[in-house]
């Protein structure tokens, strides 16, 4: 597939081709089930969207049944920066429904494959953007991270996927989960491609209260020679799989082939991490999914009172995982449990950020896997906490509003890909993207 | 933390759902498995740690304070809702 950056210099009649040749090869594969349906806007080039990001006149549905019937009414600010950039909304991908789980199997639609084994989970929640990109139905892609739900489906399927600093992405029009954790950010072939889309879609926006007033861009200064400090966590590794070690060791190598210098650190036992997350997250989705009542929008379930149509249509409408969560946060929520979860897992975001904040005094960059295993089999996380537990590496990124880029390292003894993720301090994309270009290029991975 | 059927009666009404009768025990199980591990924050000493966490430090932007309604938008919307007319979504009767 033609990577973005050769994309951008097609003239209007090959980028016509490109998407009739895009749309034959997306019909050809509908086991894969990577799209949900395939529309385009305007002339430019083509770039998948997942399912909850708003393109103006599209049905857009987070994966969930409740949102059937919803027409988005208008464009999400990415949207409307990648229009002005000379890209296209092209395709809509699927998710795990509301952004929630790590397989895509949520989904109303139906699971996703993983390109690389039909048998396992493409990860998720992104895992429709991810499997375009890696089939070559894609020449990059949108995904939203929460939790992990770019990086970890862009490992499961050895594409490179990206994370932005909380702030540097609007989050206008993004289908809300957790409004203290979400970023939409890009899913590509390579690292130079994250940068050019990452460029596109970022900036300040005063659509989003949360948006950073910032818009220095990096993809025209992309430097891989800088040598910098980079932080491995060998304690954190204990938990991995023999083929995430072996890729750790085998991307600490290149690292250090590349002249980078290479220092032992030591980050909070990550089973806090989850704790604060899950209590985080599903304390915000409780808030944000209060707005699917069944009145204004999505799917209405038959009533004969207001009560009836509230319950019902929630009940009929959110799926079990999402339902478990929206309990869990009424929980944490709740008056008597407000203090002993809520208030306890904002404190502790606290420490997770100083201790991030601690690691960055000394270093430039940190070293981490995204997942303690390659792709999964379908079906075998069925145990909530099981599904939980394996978002180990990906959380605290989220908590601390941190950036970090997650890139194909090498391929497991059973031939999947197996990505590691370099995070960054917050604001400082610039070395995160240069630092990943360097072991990209030391690497050479060959998908 | 065990949750019991009470405890999932209140927050099914909290949640506007209804669990059904078969799936009661597994989320009562599910959620008290869930909580029983999310309790090993006690296990951190939190004590004179602020209590509120906020994703920058910096103050919210400035802007102009312009009015700004964009009414295609409530039009769309009112178009697609599942029940509407003259301007306003439909509910069943609230009022006996």
């Amino acid at each position: 597939m033609i990577t973005l950056k050769e994309a951008l210099k097609l003239s209007s009649k090959e980028l016509e081709d490109l998407k009739a040749n895009l749309a034959s090869e997306i019909a050809k594969h509908p086991e894969l089930n990577a799209y949900i349906d395939v529309n385009n806007v305007g002339s430019g080039v083509p770039i998948a969207v997942k399912d909850n990001i708003q393109v103006k006149d599209w049905s857009i549905t987070s994966g969930s049944k409740i949102l059937q019937g919803y027409i988005a009414p208008y464009n999400a600010t990415v949207i409307e920066k990648m229009l002005k950039a000379g890209l296209s909304p092209f395709g809509r991908t699927n998710m795990d429904e509301f952004a929630m789980g790590s397989t895509t199997e949520s989904s109303c639609y139906g699971k996703t494959l993983n390109p690389h084994n039909a048998d396992c989970v493409p990860g998720g929640s992104s895992g429709g953007s991810a499997a375009a990109v890696a089939a070559g139905l894609a020449i990059a892609a949108l995904g939203s991270d929460t939790g992990g739900s770019i990086r970890q489906p862009a490992s499961f399927c050895g594409i490179v996927g990206m994370k932005p600093t909380y702030g540097r992405v609007s989050r206008y029009g993004l289908g809300a989960y957790a409004s203290s954790l979400d970023q939409i950010g890009p899913m590509t072939q390579n690292v130079e491609d994250a940068a050019i889309l990452y460029d596109i879609i970022s900036g300040h926006d005063e659509k989003d209260s949360t948006s950073a007033d910032m818009n220095d861009k990096v993809s025209d200064k992309l430097n891989p020679a800088r040598k910098l400090r980079i932080a491995t966590l060998p304690k954190y590794i204990e938990h991995a799989s023999q083929d995430v070690k072996d890729a750790y060791s085998k991307a600490i190598e290149a690292l250090k082939n590349a002249g980078h210098t290479i220092v032992e650190k030591e980050l909070l036992d990550a089973k806090y991490d989850i704790s604060a997350y899950y209590i985080t997250a599903t304390a915000e989705a409780t808030t944000n999914l209060a707005r699917y009542d069944g009145i204004r929008y999505g799917r209405r379930a038959e009533c004969k009172d207001l009560k009836e149509l509230f319950i019902n249509s929630r009940s009929e409408g959110f799926g079990e995982e999402v339902k478990r969560r929206i309990l869990l946060g009424n929980f944490v929520l709740s008056s008597g449990y407000y203090d002993a979860y809520y208030v306890k897992a904002q404190k502790v975001r606290h420490i997770i950020k100083d201790e991030y904040a601690k690691v960055f005094e000394d270093v430039d960059l940190i070293l981490s896997p995204v997942a303690p295993t390659t792709a999964n089999r379908f079906g075998s996380l069925s145990n909530p906490i099981e599904m939980y537990l394996s978002d180990i590496y990906t959380i605290s990124v989220n908590l601390a509003g941190l950036p970090a880029l997650s890139l194909p390292i090498c391929k497991s003894a059973k031939g999947m890909p197996v990505g590691l993720q370099l995070i960054a301090k917050a604001y400082d994309e610039q070395t995160l993207f240069d630092g990943a270009l360097s072991l990209e290029k030391e690497i050479n991975y060959k998908g | 933390m065990q949750v019991d059927d009470t405890l999932l009666n209140r927050l099914e009404k909290l949640s506007h759902l209804k669990i059904a009768d078969e799936k009661r025990a597994e989320v009562i199980g599910q959620l008290s498995e869930i909580l029983n591990f999310v309790d090993n924050l006690n296990e951190l000493n939190t004590d004179g740690v602020d209590d509120k966490f906020s994703m920058s430090d910096a103050a919210t932007f400035m802007r102009e304070d312009k009015p700004a309604c964009d009414t295609k938008i409530n039009d769309d919307i009112i178009k697609h809702a599942p029940q509407s007319a003259d301007h306003f979504f439909i509910v069943p009767k609230i009022i006996e």
